[in-house]
């Protein structure tokens, strides 16, 4: 799993509620096991494996003698953890993150919002051609995006450099938010597509009556498309929330650009300047908490999207 | 009730994954430290050999095309802190590293500590080739220690400085000899709009080589603890003369080894740069308008009349834990790093700047060089080599404290504390690094 | 909001959406010193064609080989991840059996997993069994993708009508036989989103290739442009390769994603039907 791929993964859709007939025995036995049986077996290996994995790593610590003695893992218990909630670094970046999803998401898919009610609207000529050249960004991965970022922000190599001469992007104060421009930048037009397919799934029938009273179009828009899609809206934002804390390719390459970007700058990167030390044990424990936290949100996600459907 | 049931269901495959590699998970370090027998391998023999240094491909190929017995397999990664080490300590906790690695000098007490070097005093002619090598690199892959070879000196990094000869002349600076000098030209330099030099946030270690050159040390293991001490006064020196330049904004904030950085030297705006011999190339390459422009003097000195060279980088071919041979390895190291042939190619290839003796007389290091107007920098470079101090230790963790410092080193950039702000940081966070892995330090 | 305004935003987000490509364009044109000196916008000496034939040239050609592995885990990867998320997806929109919520809640989770949490002990894991620095290393892991199967579901049950897969049975169709004939074509344009969807990921991926492989020959591009990028210390003329490499490399995605965009649009499209 990338994070790339944890970015993107910003599902608009409820679960399917299952079929309704009632049927006591199982059907299909060997069929359902043999559907299920590839991927289960590849999820338990590369998934759930490594993260046991990960766990078992976390309750150990280190032991040895003198100066060069070699290294002994021993049980350690919860040492590593207590390690972890005294890391202020740790915390740091996870404050960090969480700023920045607070942030970046709302301007991101604001953003894409207003660009989807373009297209859908009849002021907009053109929409084949905007619709692809908002959605190519996508295409070019965040480390290439980055890199690009990076020059375009440079004082002296950008072609912009009567605004970035003056204007220093990748000052501390402003490196976070350079950085959320480039995940918009790769992102926007990825999300404005979602919430364009469901702004289409509108029957227009729905419109007709508004025009005939003489609704403008922003009426239109503010009044109908809008309340229709906040379902997939909310549910993209809390996604991307928790994409965020993932992030790790931009910030990491932005180290070459500036020296704004701390070694611990993101949760991610701070599991990864850890297991470089090495030091393996922590680094395990500082993924678990993380893991753990995304789990909380997502769980959190998933009952708020189930008492909405529900009510 | 629902969430609760699934958060069981996690639990209970997590758990159950964990009884699964609970099982899995044996082997990992055993041996000892102590020099175990060396003794050839039958029949032919493959070893692999990681690096990253560029078109050391080739080389290889020489010593593959004279020893049909012993045939090396070069996989090339990132740099060492860009992820080699990294993957180096993965490999070897899982027992399958390569037999050869490229390990800088500073990092040599990280993979020791981690029990992942092969100690190859007793393969033949490994303890034989300690004359060969420059003082100071034997000290570093011996740890100073009796019967202890862990790795065989590949390349140094003695420093001096280069600088723009025709803008000093133009401008009727004298080319600064001491520090105190540099601090001088620095804000005559500044008067003409530009820089004397950059301070580089990330580069720790070529803090650490000035710091090398004020006879300051950073880590001490003599004593069967290790004592840290960046914050010692001779390290507190340097930060604080590097800090009086950049809070009077006489050096240039441009982080190192970008195009920005490049285009600095290559404009102009940048006069010198207090750097390494491997520096040679990256100046001539960054800054091709410049070509003919340069030259190259001894650091500046912190006493006049005085003769201290630091050194920044330099690295060692080391037999990592696991190699099942260790001889065949431990002569192929030999060759690449002592033989005129292997040498002369890899000076050609990548500019390496050998570690023996006989190396720094070799017929490619002996002519003048265009880009720095003909001049035989490599005398200088010699020169500086004979200046280090032999006695330098680097400590267990340094990527670690690499990291630590350059945040701190970043913030000061950025405008908040000082460098010797940084050094404290960097000292605690290290002492806290040392103590999570068990390893014995004396505050 | 009158036409002009509404153009004006439109026209405007294109140019932000573009500009920094075709500053990439201009760039990987350029020759190695007007990409220092000259504005990066317009065109120095048009160089692209033999910057690319250096470009593939450099180093044995390891580049196209590196496209290639990415070709290969990528496509490849994509391909047989949709087949099987696809088929789990499907069974479990499609099948009434005990534990399946719970199974789907599951690989929800996994959805969530940080990836630094997974590289590290599955390199471990692989060297257990003496695997890194293969093919499968990186290959493997990158088949299971459970973002895949959350969609193949919701798919499933909103395009395969129960109603016909009955008819199918009454025809004395097989279940799997049902499955890759009448669900496979109602599915298709699900499945191509998560084909391209896993594409991408598996062709943006480097953390793990960067922790898995040691042999130069298996790289993936991303993490072959990354190995270059860290070398730009030592041989600077090598950002030029970079540049280059970094455009060459995206080429691909855009022509899948330009070729292929009748089908992911009608797939997102009729996902957020139901």
């Amino acid at each position: 799993m990338t994070t790339a791929e944890l970015a993107e993964s910003r599902p608009v859709l409820k679960p399917a509620k299952p079929a309704r007939s009632a049927r006591p025995l199982v059907k299909h036995k060997r069929a359902i096991l043999l559907f299920l049986a590839p991927f289960g077996v590849l999820f338990a290996l590369f998934y759930l494996l490594p993260i046991g994995y990960a766990v078992y790593q976390s309750l150990l610590v280190v032991q040895r003698d003198g100066t060069f003695g070699p290294p002994v893992e021993v049980f350690g218990g919860l040492t590593q953890y207590v390690a972890v909630f005294q890391n202020e670094a740790f915390w740091a970046s996870v404050g960090r993150v969480l700023l920045f999803g607070v942030v970046q998401v709302p301007v991101m898919l604001g953003f894409a919002l207003v660009l989807a009610l373009l297209l859908d609207s009849p002021l907009v000529k053109g929409k084949k051609f905007f619709r692809l050249a908002y959605f190519v960004p996508y295409a070019v991965p965040g480390v290439i995006a980055a890199i690009m970022w990076g020059y375009l922000y440079s004082p002296n190599l950008s072609p912009f450099t009567a605004l970035t001469g003056s204007f220093e992007f990748l000052s501390p104060q402003f490196v976070l938010w350079a950085i959320a421009n480039v995940v918009t930048w790769v992102y926007v037009g990825y999300n404005m597509l979602i919430i364009y397919s469901s702004l289409l799934a509108i029957p227009s029938e729905i419109y007709e009556a508004a025009k005939l009273d003489g609704a403008s179009q922003l009426q239109i828009a503010l009044r109908i498309k809008i309340p229709l899609v906040v379902p997939a809206i909310t549910l993209t934002a809390i996604f991307s929330i928790i994409g965020t804390l993932q992030l790790l390719a931009e910030p990491q390459v932005f180290r070459s650009f500036t020296s704004s970007v701390s070694s611990t700058f993101t949760p991610n990167m701070a599991v990864y300047a850890t297991s470089a030390v090495p030091n393996v044990n922590l680094a395990a424990a500082m993924s678990v908490v993380l893991a753990l936290a995304t789990f909380a949100m997502s769980f959190a996600f998933l009952k708020f999207t189930q008492r909405k459907a529900d009510a | 009730m629902h969430l609760t049931r699934s958060m069981r269901i996690v639990a209970l495959g997590v758990a159950s994954a964990i009884a699964l590699t609970g099982c899995a998970s044996s082997g990992g370090s055993t041996s000892g430290s102590g020099a175990a027998a060396c003794a050839p391998s039958d029949g032919k023999v493959e070893l692999s050999f990681t690096s990253w240094i560029p078109g050391i491909d080739k080389v290889v190929d020489l010593w593959n095309a004279e020893n049909p017995n012993i045939q090396v397999t070069v996989q090339t990664g990132p740099n060492g802190n860009g992820g080699t080490y990294k993957n180096f300590f993965n490999q070897i906790t899982a027992g399958n590293a390569p037999d050869l690695g490229q390990i800088e000098y500073d990092a040599l007490p990280n993979f020791r500590v981690q029990d992942g070097l092969e100690n190859i005093a007793s393969c033949a002619n490994v303890l034989d080739s300690k004359s060969k090598f420059i003082d100071w690199t034997w000290n570093q892959v011996t740890f100073g220690e009796d019967n202890a070879v862990y790795g065989i000196p590949q390349d140094t990094g003695p420093m001096a400085m280069y600088y723009r000869k025709d803008l000093f002349e133009k401008a009727g600076i004298p080319v600064p000899t001491t520090w105190d000098e540099y601090a001088t030209a620095a804000a005559a330099i500044r008067q003409q709009g530009g820089y004397i030099t950059n301070f580089p946030q990330n580069d720790v270690n070529w803090f650490a080589g000035l710091v090398w050159q004020a006879n300051g040390q950073w880590f001490d293991s003599s004593t069967g603890s290790w004592k840290v001490s960046l914050t010692s006064p001779e390290s507190t020196k340097v930060a604080d003369y590097w800090q009086n330049l950049i809070s009077g904004g006489l050096v240039s904030k441009v982080p190192a080894w970008t195009d920005e950085w490049n285009n600095a030297y290559n404009t102009g705006s940048d006069w010198t740069w207090i750097s390494a011999v491997w520096g040679a190339n990256s100046i001539s390459s960054g800054a091709p308008d410049t070509s003919g422009d340069w030259a190259v003097a001894p650091m500046p000195q912190w006493k006049a009349g005085d003769n201290a060279a630091g050194n920044w980088g330099g690295s060692s071919t080391a037999v990592l834990k696991g190699s099942k041979h260790p001889y065949e390895a431990a002569q192929f190291a030999l060759w690449l790093n002592t033989s005129d042939e292997a040498l002369t190619a890899l000076n050609k290839e990548a500019n390496l700047y050998p570690a023996t003796k006989a190396g720094l007389s070799l017929p490619v290091l002996a002519d003048g060089v265009p880009f720095y107007g003909d001049q035989k920098i490599y005398d200088v470079f010699a020169k500086a080599s004979s200046q280090v101090n032999p006695d330098f230790t680097w400590g267990p963790t340094m990527t670690q404290t690499y990291a630590d410092v350059a945040d701190g080193f970043g913030q000061v950039l950025g405008g908040t504390g000082t460098l010797s702000d940084a050094l404290k940081t960097g000292q605690d966070k290290t002492i806290a690094a040392l103590k999570a892995q068990s390893i014995p330090v004396v505050q | 909001m009158s036409r002009t305004a509404a153009m004006i935003v439109m026209l405007v987000s294109t140019v932000y959406f573009l500009l920094p490509v075709w500053w990439l364009f201009t760039s990987a044109s350029k020759t190695r010193e007007q990409f220092g000196n000259t504005n990066g916008l317009v065109f120095g000496d048009f160089n692209l064609f033999q910057n690319i034939g250096q470009l593939f040239a450099y180093n044995d050609g390891i580049y196209l080989r590196w496209m290639l592995n990415s070709v290969l885990y990528a496509g490849a990867g994509a391909l047989i991840g949709t087949v099987i998320s696809a088929m789990c997806g499907y069974a479990l929109a499609k099948y009434r059996f005990p534990g399946r919520e719970l199974i789907f809640n599951v690989v929800l989770g996994g959805v969530l997993v940080p990836a630094t949490a997974l590289a590290l002990p599955l390199f471990l894991i692989f060297s257990q069994v003496g695997a890194t620095n293969t093919f499968w290393s990186v290959f493997l892991p990158s088949l299971v993708n459970p973002f895949g199967v959350y969609l193949a579901r919701i798919y499933a049950s909103a395009s395969v009508p129960d109603e016909l897969l009955e008819a199918a049975r009454i025809d004395g169709s097989g279940e799997v036989r049902t499955f890759f004939t009448v669900a496979r074509r109602l599915m298709t344009p699900a499945l191509v989103t998560i084909f391209l969807f896993q594409f991408v990921a598996i062709w943006n991926n480097f953390f793990l290739p960067l922790i898995m492989l040691r042999d130069e020959s298996l790289f993936p591009v991303t993490l072959g442009l990354y190995t270059w990028n860290s070398q730009v210390n030592q041989i600077p003329e090598i950002r030029t390769y970079v540049i280059i490499g970094a455009f060459v490399s995206i080429i691909p995605l855009v022509i899948a994603f330009l070729s292929l965009q009748r089908f992911w649009q009608s797939g997102l499209g009729s996902g957020s039907l139901k």
